[in-house]
């Protein structure tokens, strides 16, 4: 495809290395900065409660006091691995609430709450996946009809640093008149973003699609509805959504990713930062390294939950057969966090988010190898650890060699 | 009351044993070589006539020679002086020499640091079959210094059933050494002080008289490296690409390595058809594993089963493998050395599968299988429409041709008008056809007869409809004989079948070719 021109408005993405088709740089959104490729943790900070609980949701209150550094976690220094946080709009109503907790929950920014003590980057979505059949924000005793604007008011009032516009997420099932008519919808979304936020908010732009082909569908029809030059001028990122569904095939969420990376090259994106919505874990060196920038998930809660404790990006074992000395992370150093995660506790809670935090740790310092690797001349860091890591993993082999083939140069 | 008791060998037996096990004169000139090159040889020549007694082979080499000591090695069993392991040297075990007591004669001529030794043995095979120890007479003499080398005469060698010298030929000898031998070493990929030696063989123009001698080094090498694909069709057969040399490490236990040195290459048939292969052509590829540069035995489910093992030649090499005597089989293979090599050799593996040349190369040969078929497709094309120019009419070859037919009736006006609503060529009842505003049960065959070869029933039929009636007389015979146990009559005039078991059934026959 001819790529197509447009004058950008990349002011926020500073690529300062290349391996390959991977890169790192720093993400400046507001006044504050990402390293990338990173991964965003995804955080509940309204999970029912009430602010003296740090508004609740079990696990994911001892995630936000983790986050915070509290003693309740033995006063910890974690806010390193909370430098970029996710969360979502539709998580609000997660948990039944009255309509007064809503309302008070979307009464202040995130970051002015005085139980919270966050300064990272926010990464405000949409909850578009959320939303797939009726339009609403369902509370115990209320139900909000979401639209694009009631997305925009509530992701302002959340103080999002970067936004994302309300999208119609694609399955793998849909037929090609399904997806053009969800693209057409998102695109409609889009264009009243667009008409709601200002040049001032960082904006993402959601892009549905599993290979070259859907994706330029996706964007053409977004540029039917909303002009090209807007398409060109006024986002700041890119965000491939719809990619859940995926997550246990590697082999297309690397032809989702790099086909993606390729289609925003030919549209003129192509210095966009480009986010993974939903995916994590032993896909994030895949995808890094095909130009992924930014990755968030909750599979470090979710694991915690089903009582794996993570060894690696690829390898977990049952919590309770664990030898914590085997690993040196913060939280296994911790001697009152180790009691716990081997029971002595009395709240569930408190073992399993101990267990969350160290599979967050697990995943964030992999991230930050990542990160070296692509930031070191050449591309041979990159092969070399994308080879000792994935390239020893039996079922990963293949979609390791695939990476270095097309997106480092090959082998031979 | 305890003795202590200390096993007996039985030596006369033992060297029976081992020189049974070598049976193809082939393998005395592998010995050979393996012994002229751990003697530090750079020429060795080779030459073997076929005698009413036996064949009587003779090795030269410029080798640094025997003294007392390595002669004493070379005839007696497990004493070898060569420690292959420490040297470098490619015999250690003291078997391999033992093929030479399977003659009449052997004599060897030797000289070493300024003495020459001349042993010889008469009748070693007759003495041990006759449980006697063979002896050999050694004469020592001093000679001027700065020659060296040696002289083997084997006379009257017993060739196994079938190694018979006179199968031998030039062509064959080559690729067995070139195969099976240090000839086909592939030591010079890895090492820039890999000694070269030339070999030269020579047979008896009573064995192959096509050419006088053969001449070769001691190095494998591959076909000529073609990325692209060629012309014709078979234009993947000469791609061809080289893997360089790689030397891996392997970690094997408490922390101990070792190194595998792997070079191959990938190619089509025509490529491959360039290697010097000896056994059946078509089981010489895939991965082989080596010792001292010479291959062994072929690991091939290191390669993973999408990626025919066909197209590989990979020569992986490792000191650490342990043989059989004869060299033809790895010994230690439940050693977790063994399995950690294999495991690295898969690793390498996949990322040679996983390579795009490869992948390219695949693409290219399924693409003119695909050419090929169309042109195959093309020519069937071309002698189908022959067929119809030669016909005078149309006519059905198969049954759905039947439905065309009937069709083609209905549009040229043949009446009654019968068309074909539902047509399902598995079903016993195979279509469903409307005559005026009728839905009829009917039964499609190119004959009638077919009808009755398929063994359909008639119960359920309303129509046949068939293109012509088929042979007559199979259908009066079964108007003898009957069907399914009912009585069958065929009133040809009126086109009707009538069928009786019990009850009547009344079946209207359509013949297409009357309705054209």
């Amino acid at each position: 495809m001819v790529s197509r021109s447009g004058t950008l408005k990349n002011e926020i993405f500073n690529i300062s290395a290349k391996a390959g088709d991977a890169r790192s740089g720093v993400l400046q959104i507001g006044d504050t900065e990402l390293s990338t490729p990173n991964l965003l943790p995804v955080v509940n900070f309204y999970a029912g409660g009430k602010d003296a609980s740090l508004y609740g949701g079990g696990i994911h209150r001892t995630i936000k006091e983790f986050m915070n550094g509290d003693k309740a976690i033995n006063g910890g220094d974690y806010s390193r691995y909370f430098d970029g946080v996710m969360t979502s709009v539709a998580s609000l109503t997660d948990y039944g609430i009255s309509r007064e907790r809503y309302e008070d929950y979307i009464s202040a920014p995130i970051r002015e709450r005085d139980v919270f003590d966050f300064d990272g980057t926010l990464f405000l979505d949409s909850g578009g996946f959320k939303f797939l059949g009726d339009r609403t924000l369902d509370g115990s005793d209320f139900e909000v009809e979401v639209d694009q604007e009631a997305i925009v008011e509530i992701q302002r009032r959340l103080g999002g640093d970067a936004l994302v516009n309300l999208d119609h997420p694609i399955s793998p099932d849909d037929d090609y008149q399904t997806r053009v008519e969800k693209a057409r919808l998102t695109a409609e979304n889009i264009g009243e973003f667009l008409e709601l936020t200002n040049r001032d908010d960082t904006r993402y732009l959601t892009l549905h699609g599993y290979n070259y082909s859907m994706l330029d569908t996706f964007l053409t029809e977004v540029e039917k509805v909303i002009g090209r030059n807007r398409v060109h001028r006024e986002f700041d990122g890119a965000a491939l959504g719809s990619l859940v569904p995926l997550k246990d095939n590697k082999g297309k969420l690397i032809t989702a990713v790099s086909d993606c990376r390729e289609v925003l090259r030919d549209w003129g994106f192509e210095e966009l930062p480009l986010h993974v919505l939903g995916i994590s874990s032993s896909a994030i060196p895949l995808l890094a390294a095909v130009g992924a920038d930014t990755f968030d998930s909750s599979s470090y809660i979710h694991s915690a939950i089903n009582g794996k404790y993570d060894t690696s990006l690829y390898n977990s074992e049952p919590i309770n057969d664990v030898d914590f000395t085997k690993c040196g992370c913060q939280v296994c150093s911790d001697e009152m966090l180790v009691r716990r995660m081997k029971g002595d506790v009395k709240y569930q809670k408190d073992k399993l988010g101990a267990v969350a935090m160290h599979n967050l740790i697990v995943q964030k310092e992999e991230i930050n190898r990542i990160q070296s690797a692509i930031q070191a001349p050449g591309d041979d860091a990159l092969v070399s650890y994308i080879e000792e890591s994935l390239g020893r993993e039996k079922s990963m082999q293949r979609h390791a060699h695939r990476v270095v083939n097309e997106s480092l140069g090959g082998y031979f | 009351m305890s003795t202590i008791k200390t096993p007996q060998v039985n030596e006369v037996n033992e060297f029976l044993e081992i020189a049974s096990d070598f049976e193809d004169p082939l393998e005395v000139i592998r010995e050979s070589l393996s012994n002229s090159y751990d003697a530090g040889a750079t020429e060795v020549k080779v030459t073997i006539r076929d005698r009413p007694i036996g064949s009587e082979i003779v090795i030269e080499d410029d080798g640094e020679g025997m003294d007392r000591d390595d002669l004493e090695s070379f005839f007696d069993l497990g004493n070898s002086t060569k420690r292959g392991r420490q040297d470098g040297s490619i015999g250690y075990k003291g078997h391999g020499t033992k093929i030479f007591y399977k003659s009449e004669e052997v004599i060897v001529n030797t000289t070493k640091n300024g003495l020459n030794s001349r042993a010889q043995m008469e009748k070693p095979w007759e003495k041990l079959n006759n449980r006697t120890m063979p002896e050999y007479v050694l004469n020592e003499e001093v000679v001027k210094g700065g020659n060296s080398g040696t002289h083997i005469r084997i006379t009257g060698f017993k060739s196994g059933h079938g190694f018979s010298p006179a199968s031998l030929t030039y062509n064959k000898i080559e690729h067995y050494l070139k195969w099976k031998t240090l000839a086909g070493s592939t030591g010079h990929f890895f090492s820039d002080g890999f000694r070269e030696m030339e070999i030269t063989v020579i047979l008896g123009s009573e064995i192959d008289d096509t050419r006088n001698r053969l001449v070769m080094n001691n190095k494998l090498e591959f076909p000529t490296e073609q990325r692209e694909p060629g012309e014709g069709r078979f234009s993947e057969s000469r791609m061809c690409k080289h893997y360089p040399p790689r030397e891996l490490t392997v970690e094997t236990e408490k922390g101990n390595t070792t190194t595998v040195e792997v070079v191959g290459m990938v190619g089509g048939k025509d490529a491959r058809n360039e290697l010097p292969t000896y056994g059946k052509h078509s089981a010489q590829f895939g991965v082989w594993l080596a010792k001292d540069h010479i291959k062994v035995e072929r690991v091939n489910d290191t390669i993973s089963h999408d990626n025919e093992f066909l197209h590989f030649f990979f020569i992986a090499n490792c000191q650490e493998l342990e043989l059989s005597a004869n060299r033809e089989k790895i010994r230690n293979k439940s050693s977790p050395v063994y399995q950690a090599i294999v495991e690295e050799l898969s690793h390498y593996l996949s990322k040679i599968a996983s390579d795009p040349w490869f992948k390219d190369y695949l693409s290219h040969r399924r693409k003119a299988k695909l050419t090929r078929r169309a042109e195959s497709q093309q020519s069937s094309i071309e002698k189908r429409e022959q067929r119809i120019h030669e016909r005078n009419r149309f006519t059905p070859s198969n049954d759905a041709e039947v439905v065309l037919g009937l069709e083609r009736s209905n549009r040229f006006g043949a009446e009654p008008e019968i068309t074909v609503e539902d047509y399902d060529p598995s079903a016993e009842v195979n279509a469903l056809v409307r005559q005026d505003t009728n839905l009829y049960a009917s039964s499609i065959h190119r004959r009638l007869t077919d009808h009755f070869e398929a063994d359909k029933p008639l119960e359920s039929v309303d129509k046949i409809i068939c293109w012509s009636y088929g042979d007559r007389d199979d259908l009066s015979e079964l108007e003898r004989s009957g069907y399914h146990s009912g009585e069958i009559s065929i009133d040809f005039e009126n086109d009707r079948l009538i069928y009786n078991n019990g009850r009547r059934h009344k079946i209207h026959l359509v013949t297409v070719q009357d309705r054209l």
